[in-house]
Formats: structure tokens, C-alpha cells, sequence
């Protein structure tokens, strides 16, 4: 299954390496899809891909560190009542998450979703809401 | 060409009930099969569909008389202000008019999409004040049951094709063509290809004044030439009507182009009676044969340079390629609400709902778009920068670039490498600033990444970059990237002073 995890950092945190020691124990796959780490921040946004065992010992490897680590439950939603299948966020997105289907309807695949919003203001309707944790 | 059938005996054939209708995608299976001769014998009619943004849209709207009277000289409808200039209580709401309070959020196409809702709309009139008319404000909500007429009349819409858009800037530009990525990172098209009412019947033998059409769920009219039209180059447009009391709101869609402005989506379908056989041919047509040009919308001008020319089933593909590099596709309006449209439209005439009208006069096919007369030729960077730029290399030192500034009165240095090309920028602040710094070298302090203008841009498009980038000169360089010269804020500053003069 894939998920997007959202990590807060605590200021001690901050300097170790942490996510790269997560890594190497775990064999779930991370990609960083945000991350703020400054003076007054330290959050990072993950998708993971990885069993629902895999995915609950991340959490503890995150925890275990300091890190304070939360799955997203809701990432990004396409109101398919407002969507007219237009089509102007397709070229935009860069993943392939909105895709258009053979009937020419257009879907998203919420776990290619790297929230990245470029969609978003694109959308003639205000149909896509991604919901960014920070 | 002669008649195969007439209109009276396609409305016979649907008041019987044994009407042939096809869509427009339908018949061009059917004529790839059995032919054209097949068609005309065996096929009525051919209906076809659009759905997408037509920003020359826009509804009059009557809102009856107030007591005290007020001859009404501005409107605003949920603060977005309709055209007033005709008579007391009449005004004309354009699609793409902006609210007064929310800007682009909320425009012309949202109050119209919100009346044929339902929903109450706040409506505000400001008056001088006549002996007959004394009222001077008025304010009240009013629905679009209250108001007597709401017909929807719609200058310019249904465009026969239109052209594919993409973007050579290294910025992402926002245009009416929608959200264009740098460097030629996306293309986007507008317009329903095989479906697009108006070319299935380019050589326009069946459309004309009093055509009966689908305008927004309801049945419309086709009632002049639209705006611009331009039928030799295959960008014919038409004026419709339609009352607005009987559309349906998943026909007519208020909308926002990010940093453009408001449109309204209309859904529109055209049928075709097949009453020759020059008329099943083109009607027949497929979608690769539909041709138009990409242009490059990163040149801000009337005349855009063509990148190359495309297809309709190649852009509907998904993925085109510009240059060596397969470049995603958006369309811009919806193929699937196109298609709904084309297949409501032959409901309708399946089961009587919809006769076919013949036109009172037939659209001109000559007719061209001219370009507007300017009195004055806007000016170009060319004619304002100050050239040759005094220019300065990477290695020279900062005292160097202090002494330029103070001996010739500027501020704008651009760095160039020995062939002349450039390399940054130094501005005299950013020399003010590097003093006591301890840096030697102009390579040291320099932004590489510069904001620059062409030669032949107008002056209007490099203010516009000063003023998006908060920058107050721009290096101007030619296509080999060498310096021909600067224009600054000051340079603008003394066209304007010209001008006044």
C-alpha cells in the first residue's frame, strides 16, 4: 500500500540523520514529497509504499528517534459533482495523478498525489482540495 | 450541389418517428464503412456538441420597475457590474466582467451560472436622478424567477478551431489559453475537434441565422455571424440566443482562468441535416484531419510565432512533440461533456422534442478579422532602451564597476563573458552594498539569474516584468544571447513623460 506520512521534527532532531538511519531499516519505499526544516520548523511530508506491518514500524523507527511521525488520512480529493472532465489540470500534473480514462472522464490517483497544488488555482471550478498538514 | 432532402421532410420523417441521427462521431465510422452515398440516403441528421470556455458570453437581463422609479446608470450584480447603458432597468452581465470584492474569484460567468441556480443575487443601482425616475440608490436581491427576461446572447462562441498554446519563457506564464509550464513544459488546446458544431459544416451550408441549436440545456438560436468571424481560415464563430430561464446549470458553468480572469463555460451542439452530399462529406470528416497551429504564447504579441502545426487526434492524444521532447496535452474544454451534448441533441430529435429549422440566410464565408487600427504604433523595447549597455566582465573588480556608475550616471551593469554574452547582473545598490564586505570581484556579487527583454518587445510587456519581478532594469539581449542594450524603470518613466506632452 502506499501513504503519505507527515514528520515533525523536534529542535534537538534536527541535526541527526535521522531519515537516512530509517532507511536502511526498513524495506519500505520513501520518497519526500516536502520538507521544511529551519529555526522555527521542522516538518517533512513522505509517501511511503510498503505492507501495513511495514508502514506501523516506520512510525515506531520515526518515534523511537524523536521524530514525531502521523499518516495522513486525507491527502487530495477531486469533487467529481463540480469537475466538468475539462481536462486544463492534466498537462500539470506532474505525476500522472490526474489522468484522463477512456470515456474521457477525469480521475485522480490519490497515491501518485505528491501534493504539489500546481492544480489547484488551475482548475476553472475549484474542484481538486489538497489538504497540506502545514 | 443538388438537394438530397429538404428541411421540411427531415421534420416530417421526426414528427413520424423514423428520423436517422447519428453523432458527429458516430457517422464518421458510418461513411468510413458504407460511403458518402450510403449517408446521404440513409442518415437525417448529425448532431454535434462543444464545451468549453467562451468569454465573449454574456446575458440581458430585465429587472422590472422600482417604486420610485430609478433610471439605472451602473449595476452590479453580487458586486460585479453589468452594462447599463440602455434605457432604465435593462442590463447586459459579460461573462468575464470581475467582482469588485473578490476579483477573479467571482466574475460575470459565476452570477450568471449562480442565476440559472436559483440563487438569490444581490443587486445594487446607482442613478443621477430624473424628474420621472427620482430614486438615486437602489439595492435589493433579486432571483431570476423575480426578473422578467434573462436571455442569454452570446457574441462570439462556438469557435470552428482554435489554436494549440505552449510556452518558450523559462517562467510559467498564466494565460486565457489556462496555467502554460517554462520551456515548452505543456501545451493546451481548446475547441471539440470531431465534434466542434461549426466544422462539421465548414463550408457553413446548414448554419445560418435562425438555426436552431442546444445553447446551455436549452433550445437556442444561431442568430447572426459571430464576432471575429473568420470562416477561410477555418476560425468561424456565431451569435446565439437563448433563454436563460429554461438552461441547466451543468451547461453553463461560471469559471476562473488562474491570474486571467472569469469565462463561462457554455455547452452548445448544432445539428446538421445531411440535405447534400458535400455536406455528409465534411460532416464525415476525422479528427486527423482537423489541423491547427501551436503557438508560442511566451511572446506577448498579436501575431505569435508558430511552433509547428498539429492535429486535433494528435493534441487529443495526450502527448505531442515540440522540438525532440514528447511534451503533455491539456484540453481545455471537455470532450465528455461534448459528447453528452451531441447525444442529448439527438435524444431530443429521436423523440420529437427538436425540429430542425431551416436558416433565414446562410453565415458569410468571406468575411475576415481585421486587426485594430492603433494610431500610434505601441512602442517596442528597441525604441526606449539605452544602448550600447556599458557592459563589464566577471573578473572585473567591484572599485572598477563603482567608478562606471559614478563616472556615467547609471545603474544597471550587465556581466557579459568575452563573446559579449551575458553572464549577470550588478546594480550600483549591489555594489553599495559589497563595500566593506571584503569581495574583490564583480563574479563575486552578481545575479546570475537575470530577468531580461528582447529588442522587439513591447514596452508594456518589459514594465509588466519590472513590476512582477520587483526589479527596476532589464538587460536587453538578442536571440544569441548577446547584450544589445538596458532598459530601465527611468527609460519607461520618460515614455510616459512623452506621451503627455
Amino acid at each position: 500500500m502506499s501513504v503519505k506520512m507527515l514528520l515533525k521534527y523536534s529542535a534537538e532532531a534536527l541535526d541527526k540523520p535521522i531519515l537516512a538511519e530509517v532507511i536502511r531499516q526498513t524495506s519500505a519505499g520513501i520518497n519526500i514529497l516536502h520538507a521544511e526544516l529551519n529555526a522555527t520548523k521542522g516538518e517533512m511530508l513522505i509517501g511511503v509504499e510498503g505492507s501495513p506491518e511495514e508502514i506501523e514500524r516506520l512510525i515506531d523507527l520515526f518515534k523511537g528517534r524523536g521524530v514525531d511521525a502521523r499518516r495522513l488520512e486525507r491527502t487530495v480529493e477531486l469533487d467529481e459533482g463540480s469537475c466538468m472532465d475539462c481536462g486544463a489540470c492534466l498537462s500539470l500534473c506532474p505525476t500522472g495523478a490526474l489522468h484522463i480514462t477512456e470515456d474521457y472522464s477525469v480521475k485522480l490517483n490519490e497515491n501518485k498525489c505528491i501534493m504539489c497544488e500546481v492544480c489547484v488555482p488551475a482548475c476553472p471550478v475549484k474542484a481538486i482540495k489538497v489538504f497540506k498538514p502545514f | 450541389m443538388e438537394t438530397a432532402k429538404t428541411y421540411e421532410e427531415i421534420n416530417q420523417k421526426i414528427r413520424d418517428g423514423d428520423v436517422v441521427v447519428l453523432t458527429a462521431e458516430e457517422v464518421a465510422g458510418f461513411v468510413r464503412e458504407k460511403g458518402v452515398e450510403k449517408a446521404v440516403k440513409e442518415v437525417d441528421v448529425v448532431t454535434t456538441g462543444t464545451f468549453g470556455a467562451m468569454c465573449s458570453s454574456g446575458a440581458w437581463l430585465n429587472f422590472g420597475h422600482a417604486d420610485p422609479p430609478i433610471k439605472m446608470q451602473r449595476v452590479w450584480l453580487n458586486d460585479v457590474e453589468a452594462y447599463a447603458g440602455v434605457a432604465a432597468v435593462d442590463a447586459y452581465i459579460g461573462a468575464t466582467q470581475l467582482s469588485e470584492s473578490e476579483g477573479m474569484e467571482y466574475g460575470g460567468g459565476h452570477v450568471i451560472e449562480d442565476l440559472v441556480r436559483g440563487k438569490e443575487i444581490e443587486l445594487r443601482a446607482t442613478a443621477y436622478g430624473t424628474d420621472c425616475c427620482p430614486s438615486r440608490e437602489i439595492r435589493t436581491t433579486i432571483t431570476i424567477d423575480d426578473i422578467n427576461q434573462a436571455v442569454l446572447l452570446n457574441p462570439r462562441n462556438a469557435y470552428q478551431r482554435y489554436m494549440a498554446a505552449t510556452n518558450s519563457r523559462d517562467e510559467t506564464i498564466y494565460t486565457y489559453m489556462g496555467t502554460l509550464l517554462p520551456n515548452y513544459g505543456n501545451v493546451t488546446f481548446s475547441g471539440a475537434g470531431i465534434l466542434s458544431p461549426l466544422h462539421r459544416d465548414p463550408n457553413y451550408e446548414t448554419i445560418g441565422v435562425g438555426t436552431r441549436i442546444f445553447l446551455g440545456g436549452a433550445q437556442g438560436y444561431v442568430i447572426w455571424e459571430g464576432t471575429q468571424h473568420n470562416p477561410g481560415k477555418a476560425m468561424g464563430t456565431i451569435m446565439v440566443i437563448g433563454n436563460l430561464k429554461e438552461m441547466d446549470p451543468r451547461y453553463l458553468r461560471g469559471c476562473t482562468i488562474h491570474k486571467y480572469g472569469t469565462s463561462l463555460y457554455v455547452g452548445l451542439g448544432i445539428p446538421i441535416p445531411l440535405i447534400n452530399e458535400r455536406v455528409a462529406q465534411t460532416v464525415a470528416r476525422d479528427e486527423d484531419q482537423i489541423k491547427t497551429n501551436l503557438l508560442d504564447y511566451g511572446v506577448p504579441r498579436r501575431d505569435r510565432p508558430v511552433i509547428r502545426e498539429v492535429t486535433y487526434a494528435e493534441l487529443r492524444s495526450g502527448k505531442i512533440e515540440v522540438g525532440n521532447k514528447e511534451v503533455p496535452v491539456s484540453p481545455l474544454s471537455s470532450f465528455k461533456m461534448a459528447r453528452e451534448i451531441a447525444e442529448k441533441v439527438k435524444k431530443w430529435i429521436e423523440r420529437g422534442e427538436f425540429f430542425l429549422s431551416s436558416p433565414m440566410e446562410l453565415l458569410p464565408r468571406d468575411t475576415i478579422f481585421k486587426p485594430m487600427r492603433q494610431v500610434a504604433e505601441a512602442p517596442l523595447v528597441r525604441d526606449v532602451m539605452t544602448e550600447p549597455a556599458i557592459t563589464a566582465g566577471p573578473e572585473d573588480t567591484i572599485s572598477h564597476a563603482a567608478r562606471l556608475f559614478a563616472e556615467r550616471e547609471f545603474n544597471h551593469l550587465p556581466i557579459v563573458d568575452e563573446g559579449g554574452k551575458l553572464l549577470g547582473i550588478v546594480t550600483s545598490w549591489d555594489v553599495a552594498v559589497a563595500l566593506g564586505t571584503g569581495k574583490k570581484k564583480l563574479s563575486e556579487i552578481m545575479t546570475r539569474r537575470v530577468i531580461t527583454a528582447s529588442e522587439d518587445e513591447p514596452v508594456d510587456a518589459a514594465a509588466r516584468k519590472l513590476e512582477q519581478h520587483n526589479v527596476s532594469g532589464l538587460p536587453v539581449v538578442n536571440a544569441g544571447g548577446l547584450v544589445r542594450g538596458v532598459i530601465t524603470s527611468e527609460d519607461i518613466s520618460k515614455l510616459i513623460g512623452r506621451r503627455v506632452k
